[in-house]
């Protein structure tokens, strides 16, 4: 028996999304089999200036195209609009520090501001880091309002339950992964190592991190409560996105203590660009679940009137 | 002045009172068309009165058994879609939401009405306005087209 998979319509997004994923995992962890299996003979390319690879900047705009499309389906004064109002501000924050970063933020041939000869190097990297900070503390101070707006709405309607032990630690992990990150930033500080701009960009954002998680964790509980259907995913996709965002943070600052032979910016590319395809299941999941609610009737439910008699018709 | 009609069959039926009653009789000795008017009602309502009881003494045990059938057909279509409504608001609750949705809000003994209400509450709040209308739409099409057939059973 063979199923036939649709592809057409925006509300196959969250297919499209999890193949692209999917593709992308599958070619990166050849790449990295290979480049092992060779003896790391050769270099890996890789930005490394914390600037959002091309993947991670396209999956935040189809991010923020499908929440624009979620947001507009919520009229003024529906209870969620808010929660999608932030929702899509924060996708907006990530897709304008992906373009802006590296188009604006670097002294390249593409970049209008090198044509038209106002190249400054200090006003580069200004927009540069104002990038960074947007797709950075700013978006995830975003999510965290918007993470707790849902979950106010999540438990009005009863989908709401305590953290377990589980989740405390979850936190606890993450607040402890945040003070050594500032202990040991301040501690490099008073030696009088240099810290550049874009550490000093992450590290504003961990605390809220922390906050993120916790909500997470609590979506997590909301999220067991409601089940699995397609306004569940949508949820819990945020609640992995953050998830994963936290993981990532946590793997590129232990990993490098334990091992210099990792390629550290290809596993940064690629734990970037699952987190923004996560995050864009989210509005891909709302998207489908409204579709599948206006589709013209085609599955509709069995006619009542065929259980009534001959007689009474 | 000739009194109206209602108050005619009020008088035929000596339900007029004392001094309408008295009136009225002053007033059908002197006019011949309150008097003819008088006439067609008495026999209108002898005629209905023979016409329904001939009626009731022929048929009652029909007539019974008929509103009977149709008393069960009622209830039985009112349960059936009842419970057609809670099975599809189930269906779709479980579809949006999940199954353990559903055991959150339906409890024991819940008429499908109330269950329509909350989850179409929900609907609104979660999938929007538009969505959700066309969820409730869905939920309702076979029931609505059922309604004016059970009005015609009547």
């Amino acid at each position: 028996m063979t199923h036939k998979i649709d592809l057409g319509g925006i509300e196959s997004a969250p297919r499209w999304i999890l193949t692209f994923l999917g593709a992308y995992l599958a070619v990166d962890l050849l790449v990295l089999y290979l480049w092992n299996a060779a003896g790391q003979a050769f270099p890996m390319q890789a930005s490394g200036d914390s600037s959002p690879s091309l993947s991670v900047t396209a999956m935040a705009c189809v991010d923020l195209w499908l929440c624009l499309v979620v947001l507009r389906s919520f009229r003024a004064g529906a209870p969620l609009r808010p929660a999608w109002m932030l929702i899509t501000l924060a996708a907006g924050a990530r897709a304008a520090s992906g373009i802006f970063a590296p188009l604006l933020g670097a002294n390249w041939l593409l970049n209008p501001l090198v044509w038209s000869g106002h190249a400054d190097p200090g006003l580069l990297d200004a927009i540069r880091y104002a990038a960074l900070f947007t797709g950075g503390p700013v978006a995830l101070v975003l999510l965290a309002a918007a993470m707790l707006a849902g979950l106010r709405i999540l438990r009005k309607y009863g989908f709401w339950a305590r953290p377990h032990a589980a989740d405390w630690a979850l936190c606890a992990v993450v607040c402890l992964f945040v003070v050594c990150r500032f202990v040991e930033a301040g501690a490099a500080s008073l030696a009088g190592r240099q810290i550049a701009a874009e550490d000093w960009i992450a590290l504003a954002g961990l605390p809220v991190l922390c906050v993120l998680i916790l909500e997470a964790a609590l979506l997590r509980q909301s999220v067991a409560r409601m089940g699995n259907g397609l306004i569940s995913q949508c949820w819990a996709a945020f609640m992995y996105g953050i998830f994963l965002t936290g993981f990532g943070e946590l793997a590129l600052w232990v990993v490098p203590h334990y091992t210099r032979t990792w390629p550290m910016a290809t596993v940064e590319s690629l734990l970037r660009c699952a987190t923004a395809a996560v995050f864009a299941l989210a509005p891909a999941c709302q998207v489908a679940a409204q579709r599948r609610a206006t589709k013209p009737a085609g599955s509709q439910p069995a006619d009542l009137a065929t259980g009534v008699p001959a007689l009474a018709r | 002045m000739h009194p109206r009609n209602a108050t005619l069959v009020a008088f035929c039926d000596a339900e007029a009172g004392q001094g309408r009653s008295r009136r009225i009789s002053t007033h059908l000795e002197k006019c011949e068309e309150c008097r003819r008017r008088l006439r067609r009602i008495r026999s209108e309502k002898d005629q209905l009165s023979a016409g329904a009881t001939e009626a009731a003494m022929d048929s009652r045990q029909g007539l019974t058994a008929v509103l009977s059938a149709i008393g069960a057909w009622r209830n039985s279509r009112n349960s059936a879609g009842a419970s057609q409504l809670t099975r599809r608001l189930r269906r779709e609750i479980e579809t949006y939401f999940g199954s353990p949705a559903v055991v959150a809000l339906e409890r024991p003994g819940m008429r499908s009405e109330e269950l329509l209400g909350q989850a179409s509450a929900m609907f609104d709040v979660f999938l929007g306005e538009e969505a959700a209308e066309a969820v409730r739409d869905q939920l309702l099409s076979g029931l609505a087209e059922a309604r004016p057939l059970e009005e015609t059973c009547r």
